[in-house]
């Protein structure tokens, strides 16, 4: 892949460098992001995504099941 | 134990959106399926209704850009404002921080899209795709924009929940990505109150104009939806989402790539092949995140497959996030250049954005709206059996919408490339469009059933809210917000980003910003990108009114002006664009689809017409070229030129770098008026008769104009 985009980017000078480190750039910020989810403490995760559904809607709810 | 305090969700705010979403939602469908049909039958084309100096045009040209603006900006947008004021309240449990913010936010919203409404039929256009408003609906826009996100933010910050839940990432994301596209791509010079031209041309307006039109179906119709799944999918199915660290991954790698992707629009043009590698790139690599989300959101549902047959509201969803997921296969694919060479100008592209337009955003938006009607009156839907029914008949309209676009746009690819035995094109191009005409018509069909669903949701959806009661602030309690908190051993980065909505905002900006400045900042500052052709010469007086006067009628939504380096197009159209050819046009006019022929050339060569070709053509284009579906503008035969704005015009294309001569603006309409006399004469050669002054001449010296200057050369 890199040698695809620099290929291309050679026509000009120097821009092909520009590719190169936006595609580091990802790259290590992607492996960081990775070994930090993998981190993550699990009983954390498990009450962060119950946030959507802890609100004081029961009584709505209720209310429409039993119509 | 903390105490709870009591406060009010804003449900009014969210009442209002969601009708704004459902009223114009209809209103946008209706001009779609009313263009399709103008496809079928041109005849309903009606253009040049005179309002004092200007004109309305309900004709493809003009009502298209009111379709595509309409169902983004009004439909989807409200759409997502809609969800968004539900959401943002309860994740944060708290009410919105200003009521009064709210409320300038919804109005000046609404205002925008009645200006729009106004404007694009009076033609009045930027001639920028998915942009075409005038500028001072841009700064408008811009200042809604500040005021929705100075509300967010506000309300983010007093919030009673510590962690901010990764919906709330995306509607950040949106809010500033879009500032940054809108701000970016809205550079104009204004002629006029209600005229300018892009302060970028030709290549650079371009790649702008993509960057932005790109990054609009990502942070408008794609960013914003996915906070919304994330929010709503849990509450539709009452499970958590599948994986929240899937999302986490989801959210920063499809910012970080999307931004990069705006070039896979310009494949094979005479953009720099480097700028098309990085698209096509990034593009490519876009399909990982996108079904790591897709994946996400259809997992949710995990164990609760049986409440999908059983509930409207979840086949909505599971409808909506499959669509996501093949349209963003697709859109990949669809990158590659080989492919890309086979469906850019088709109607392939046409059935790709349906799918994303029709069966994301709209089946969402619906799934969401049924959802949200009830509670907020606090009652029961209407009618269930509405709801299956316009299920189903919206289904059944993607379905006759796509299809036949795939198979037409498939067919007109390969009729544009046929080669005879003896190597000449096998297809004229009026065949290639009578070919379509019944695919455009079973398309139509599909929009139809499509917007009968719309209708039947607007029915029942009214008569939810009249059996029930708004409950305009909805009574909820939480615990208020520890000020000291203790901060646990070890922790990461990111979960301290998690909790600070500032930090969080830049480094998202950060991460579009890469992607923006590394794919536009070379092809501003480094001069060779765009080599020189002595030979271009600035336009006329006279052509650079007939230009405006083809922007105007949105030309460009039919035509390209783009010839791209195949033997097919270079034996249709000519010798294939070069990026200097286009260094004076502001803005460039290349179009993406090709319902009509490439005009790139159209002054050329064989492709040269005379002048009273022009004008029969104009006057009635189905005489003079058979089964044509193209518009008559017949109105231009008598309509006045407004000379009155040639010195205007011409100064700020000067100011913006086009070599007119210093003082020339006050002889422009000398010249403009010998080279009407030109073309007037010519038409009098063959008995017919105009004012000297008639738009006609204006647009015929363009046409005539077109791929002159490279012809030079040779």
């Amino acid at each position: 892949m890199f040698k695809f985009v620099k290929q291309y980017a050679e026509s000009i000078d120097g821009v092909n460098i520009y590719p190169m480190i936006s595609l580091v750039i990802f790259f290590l910020f992607f492996v960081a992001l990775l070994y930090y989810v993998k981190k993550m403490d699990k009983a954390k995760v498990k009450e962060i995504s119950r946030i959507p559904l802890d609100d004081n809607e029961q009584l709505t709810d209720t209310l429409i099941q039993n119509n | 134990m903390q105490a709870l305090e009591k406060f009010q969700y804003d449900n009014k705010i969210v009442r209002n959106f969601a009708f704004a979403t459902i009223i114009w939602g209809v209103v946008g469908m209706l001009v779609g399926l009313w263009i399709a049909l103008l496809m079928v039958f041109p005849q309903w084309n009606i253009g040049g209704i005179g309002v004092g100096k200007e004109t309305i045009g309900l004709t493809f040209g003009r009502l298209r850009p009111l379709h595509t603006n309409a169902v983004i900006f009004a439909f989807v947008g409200n759409g997502i404002f809609m969800g968004y004021y539900y959401s943002l309240q309860r994740l944060l449990k708290t009410r919105m921080a200003s009521d009064m913010l709210s409320k300038i936010h919804f109005w000046g919203w609404q205002l925008i899209i009645v200006a729009a409404a106004l404007t694009l039929p009076l033609g009045m256009t930027t001639g920028k795709e998915y942009a075409e408003l005038e500028w001072p609906i841009d700064i408008a826009i811009t200042i809604i924009w500040v005021v929705f996100g100075w509300n967010m933010f506000a309300t983010i910050l007093k919030r009673r929940e510590r962690h901010l839940y990764v919906a709330i990432w995306f509607y950040i994301a949106t809010f500033v990505t879009v500032a940054v596209l809108h701000l970016v791509n809205s550079f104009e010079f204004p002629v006029s109150f209600l005229q300018s031209y892009s302060w970028y041309a030709g290549v650079q307006d371009a790649l702008v104009q993509w960057w932005y039109g790109h990054n609009a179906v990502a942070f408008f119709l794609t960013t914003p939806y996915l906070g919304l799944m994330y929010y709503y999918m849990p509450k539709a199915a009452n499970r958590p989402v599948f994986s929240y660290k899937l999302s986490i991954i989801h959210f920063w790698s499809l910012i970080f790539l999307y931004i990069w992707a705006g070039p896979h629009h310009l494949l094979y043009t005479s953009l720099p092949n480097w700028a098309q590698s990085l698209g096509i790139v990034f593009s490519f690599t876009l399909i990982f995140p996108s079904w790591g989300g897709m994946i996400n959101g259809l997992l949710t549902l995990r164990g609760a497959w049986d409440k999908v047959r059983e509930d409207v509201i979840l086949k909505f969803m599971v409808v909506a996030v499959t669509a996501y997921g093949m349209a963003t296969f697709e859109g990949p694919m669809l990158s590659l250049k080989t492919v890309n060479a086979i469906s850019h100008f088709t109607d392939w592209t046409i059935a790709h954005v349906h799918v994303g337009g029709l069966g994301w955003n709209g089946m969402l938006t619906f799934g969401i709206l049924y959802w949200l009607i009830p509670r907020i009156f606090k009652t029961e839907l209407f009618s269930k059996r509405l709801a299956n029914f316009h299920f189903w008949i919206a289904t059944l309209g993607i379905i006759f919408y796509a299809v036949p676009m795939y198979w037409a746009g498939f067919q007109q690819a390969s009729m544009w490339k046929q080669f005879t035995d003896a190597g000449q094109l096998k297809y004229q191009f009026i065949e290639t469009v009578t070919y379509m005409k019944p695919f455009y018509a079973i398309r139509s069909f599909g929009g139809f059933l499509f917007l009968v669903g719309a209708i039947v949701m607007m029915y029942n959806l009214f008569m939810t809210a009249k059996k029930g009661k708004l409950i305009a602030n909805e009574d909820a309690e939480a615990p208020a917000l520890q000020k000291l908190f203790s901060q646990h051993a070890g922790e990461h980065w990111h979960r301290k980003i998690e909790r600070r909505p500032i930090p969080f905002l830049i480094a998202t900006l950060i991460v579009i910003l890469i992607g923006g400045i590394i794919e536009l900042v070379p092809t501003f500052l480094i001069k060779s990108n765009v080599p020189t052709i002595s030979s271009v010469k600035p336009y006329t007086p006279l052509e650079l009114q007939g230009r405006d006067i083809y922007r105007r009628e949105g030309c460009y939504t039919c035509h390209s002006q783009m010839v791209r380096p195949f033997r097919s197009e270079t034996e249709r159209y000519g010798e294939y664009s070069k990026a200097g050819e286009f260094v004076y046009d502001h803005p460039f006019q290349w179009g993406s689809k090709r319902t009509g022929p490439d005009l790139a050339r159209e002054g050329t060569l064989n492709l040269k017409k005379t002048d009273s070709w022009h004008f029969n053509h104009m006057d009635d284009p189905q005489a003079v070229s058979p089964g044509s579906i193209m518009p008559a503008y017949s109105f231009m035969l008598d309509k006045e030129l407004d000379t009155a704005s040639t010195p205007a015009k011409i100064k700020a294309m000067r100011t913006m770098g086009v070599p007119y001569d210093e003082g020339y603006e006050y002889m422009a309409n000398k010249d403009l008026a010998n080279q009407a006399a030109k073309i007037q004469s010519n038409l009098l050669k063959d008995s017919i008769r105009v004012k000297p002054n008639a738009e006609i001449l204006a647009i015929i010296a363009y046409l005539q104009r077109l791929g002159t200057d490279t012809e030079k050369i040779k």
